[in-house]
């Protein structure tokens, strides 16, 4: 309980830090604006403009491009999508034999989805040229006060050279941060703004329209609506895949440390041979591994036949557990999810077996020995002493291990689709299974069943869960961070 | 035999029947991938007959099975992807490590909120605005969609990069070293093994993955595929009689170069992060 409140109250200080860190931006451009000379206000329209004043003309030159790019960017292209981003577009597509040409041709239709995509990129390149117009004020008013007090000041060379020195980490992190902006953060701004239209296969684009529908998509997520049973599998699932992600944690967890205890062990021999053989299991590329697995474990399959042979089939048929000739391992709701974990242990614990053994190695050796002098029992050294090194050391691993097992994608996919088929009405009319994570739900949705709707307000409430227990772990991470420690 | 004898006896009889059991799956597949019949083997672990043949039938493309023409495209993928991948993680991990900027704080914690988001849902986003400039079904765009937010992954070669004796950065600018000086002269020598570990890793990354390249390559054009969903079109219903054997065959010759790679890799892992770097 504490840990959420510190990690509450941490989310808290560094929100009002990201605002106040905002106001001190404004705040320097109100002081620049008040007390800068013509130059410096000229500046926030002509973006050259105090840096003509100064002298530094190559600067102003480029600024000024920079600024005339921008301008040619939202007439010629932010225009003819933002003003539409209200409705999301008013003319349907339609075909319509011309005369003239004696051809078919499709009227000059709005795309929907254009409209979403093109006026969220509008909206990030003026909110990124806003920060640029205002910073080059801020700039200027600098360049004012250092020529005032005499100080010396750049050159078009010197400005190059800041950038390899001073100003280095800018030039490192402009690609990076480019290709994050473009591959995860506008695809994410766009997912979370569908989340709230009905883009789904009755409204595709280019032969159909979509809207805003505000939050209907949410509350048909929470039961509502009369027909929909959303409500039904969502609950379900989520259920589910917070339960699928505690086992898979918690069971990869402790196994790990409890195999890398058993080879770091004294008494073993060939620890080098062991290790290998279990790191081979993880080194085979998952979509083999685990769809080797899915036949292994088959209606039809090899172990099938092997419990058929030694007679468990038939002990299980006496005993009422199944009413099938065949154990339904991947096939039947509750043998299902209990193959997975299972499979899903085989799958991680050579990785935590790894992780462990790394931090195992660094474990207080005398503590160990004082408490076998003292008497302790091996479980109690075990208890008292390595669990808590273990999990002081490896505790925000842990949580994000929990998210990365919430989203884990290729366990449930490759060893389910086109093998478990749910016989739930319910589940089968929002096209969930009860194996189903809330991603490979998601997923089924969008490629499927092309309702995108859902799937964007699914990933939503998947972020909402995740961001809930880093921020449980935001505590231990802060408190773990070593960073400076051995500088 | 002494108690001490039978003990380590016991122990390690322990651990081997656990690898033994670990071990099934890999055992049953380098098995299946050299049995005579082409479909799966349901009633012996062992196959019936023995036979090189599938591999042979692998590698000699047919309608369904291109696997030559897939692992170059894998391999093709791979190495624009760990190019552009390296440079990118190296570069966020030493500017959020080394120079201690305004800022670098909150980008951070940005990052791990970003993290937060299920990569499948901005993938379907990513699948659009790419399908927008024609380059799905393009291993392009492949590369984009596995390289271009690698940036994200920069936190095991910062902790690295973290331990890299500060002493020796301000000996350098002392020197007359500028920021760009140090970090090729005195870092990057220094940081072999977490470069290896992040070349390697980024390679493999197009080996393992299957979701993202089933989205992206989705025309069903088999000559596009990469190994991993050409080997999954394999077992389709209609096909997994026919192709079991030889998708265990490809299983067993994609497995090989990748386990060696993941051995060097856990190597250098192991080297950069508990070791350190330099002994300051």
């Amino acid at each position: 309980m504490n840990g959420i409140l510190d990690g509450f109250s941490k989310i808290g200080s560094s929100v009002v830090g990201f605002f106040a860190a905002i106001g001190g931006f404004f705040g320097r451009f109100g002081q620049a604006m008040a007390r800068g000379d013509i130059f410096v206000k000229l500046s926030l329209i002509w973006w050259g403009a105090g840096y003509i004043r100064r002298k530094q003309y190559i600067k102003a030159l480029l600024m000024t491009l920079l600024e005339i790019a921008v301008v040619v960017f939202t007439l010629n292209f932010a225009m003819r999508y933002v003003p539409k981003f209200g409705t999301l577009g008013t003319v349907q597509a339609e075909q319509t034999f011309n005369i003239a040409t004696m051809q078919t041709e499709w009227n000059d239709y709005d795309h929907s989805f254009m409209i979403l995509l093109f006026s969220l990129f509008s909206f990030v390149v003026w909110a990124v040229a806003a920060f640029t117009c205002l910073q080059n004020v801020i700039s200027c008013y600098q360049l004012q006060l250092d020529a005032e007090a005499g100080r010396h000041i750049n050159n078009f060379v010197d400005d190059i050279r800041d950038y390899l020195d001073k100003k280095f980490h800018i030039t490192l992190l402009s690609l990076p941060v480019l290709g994050i902006v473009v591959f995860t953060l506008i695809p994410i701004l766009l997912l979370i703004l569908v989340a709230f239209t009905n883009y789904d296969q009755q409204h595709m684009p280019p032969s159909a329209l979509f809207t805003w529908v505000g939050f209907a998509n949410f509350s048909t997520l929470f039961g509502g609506g009369i027909t929909s049973t959303f409500g039904y599998a969502f609950v379900r699932i989520l259920g589910w895949t917070l339960c699928w992600s505690f086992f898979a944690t918690l069971s990869t967890y402790i196994g790990g440390i409890l195999v890398s205890m058993l080879l770091n062990s004294k008494l073993t021999r060939a620890t080098g041979l062991w290790r290998t053989m279990l790191v081979i299991t993880i080194a085979v590329p998952q979509f083999v591994s685990l769809l080797l697995m899915r036949n292994f474990f088959a209606n039809n399959g090899i172990l099938n036949t092997i419990c058929a042979n030694i007679g468990l089939t038939q002990l299980l048929r006496n005993l009422g557990l199944i009413t099938t000739s065949y154990i339904p391992f991947l096939t039947a709701n509750g043998w299902a999810h209990a193959t997975i974990i299972l499979i899903n242990i085989w799958v991680g614990i050579p990785y935590q077996m790894l992780i462990a053994t790394g931090v195992l190695m660094n474990l207080p050796n005398d503590q160990v020995e004082a408490a076998r002098i003292d008497g302790a029992s091996p479980f109690q050294i075990f208890r008292n002493i390595t669990m808590p090194y273990m999990l002081q050391v490896t505790g925000p691993a842990l949580v994000t291990d929990f998210v990365k097992n919430f989203n884990n994608f290729n366990v449930i996919y490759l060893l389910t689709q086109n093998v478990f088929v749910t016989t739930n009405q319910l589940m089968a009319n929002s096209q969930a299974r009860e194996v189903d994570l809330l991603v490979t739900w998601l997923f089924t949705l969008t490629q499927d069943y092309y309702n995108y709707k859902m799937a964007s307000a699914i990933g939503i409430m998947v972020f909402i869960v995740c961001a809930v227990f880093t921020m449980i772990g935001f505590n231990f991470m802060i408190s773990g961070d070593k960073e400076g420690t051995y500088q | 035999m002494s108690k001490k004898t039978t003990k380590v006896i016991l122990h390690n009889a322990f651990i081997a029947l656990l690898c033994i059991i670990w071990i099934i799956p890999i055992v049953w597949l380098v098995c299946t991938s050299f049995s005579a019949a082409p479909g799966m083997n349901t009633s012996t672990f062992f196959p019936n007959g023995w036979s090189a043949v599938h591999y042979k039938l692998l590698l000699t493309p047919d309608s369904v099975n291109q696997f030559p023409t897939w692992f170059m495209n894998t391999l093709k993928i791979a190495c624009f992807t760990c190019i552009i991948s390296t440079m990118l993680v190296v570069m966020v991990a030493y500017a959020m490590s080394v120079p201690k900027f305004k800022g670098r704080k909150a980008m951070m914690n940005f990052a791990v909120l970003l993290n937060l988001f299920p990569g499948m849902l901005s993938m379907i986003a990513v699948y659009f605005t790419l399908k927008t400039f024609g380059l799905t079904n393009s291993h392009i765009g492949l590369i984009f969609v596995y390289s271009a937010s690698a940036g994200l992954g920069y936190l095991v070669a910062k902790g690295f990069f973290d331990t890299v004796p500060r002493s020796l950065c301000e000996a350098a600018r002392i020197d007359g070293c500028n920021e760009a000086m140090i970090f090729w002269k005195i870092v990057m020598p220094t940081s072999k093994p977490i470069i290896v570990y992040t070349v390697i890793s980024s390679f493999l990354v197009p080996w393992m993955d299957f979701v993202y390249a089933k989205i992206i390559l989705n025309a069903g054009i088999a000559e596009n595929y990469t190994v991993a969903v050409g080997l999954y079109r394999m077992l389709d219903k209609s096909l997994i009689n026919t192709y079991f054997t030889q998708f265990c065959a490809g299983g067993v010759l994609v497995s090989i170069p990748i386990s060696i790679l993941f051995m060097i890799m856990q190597k250098f892992y192991v080297e950069g992060v508990t070791n350190g770097s330099v002994k300051g």
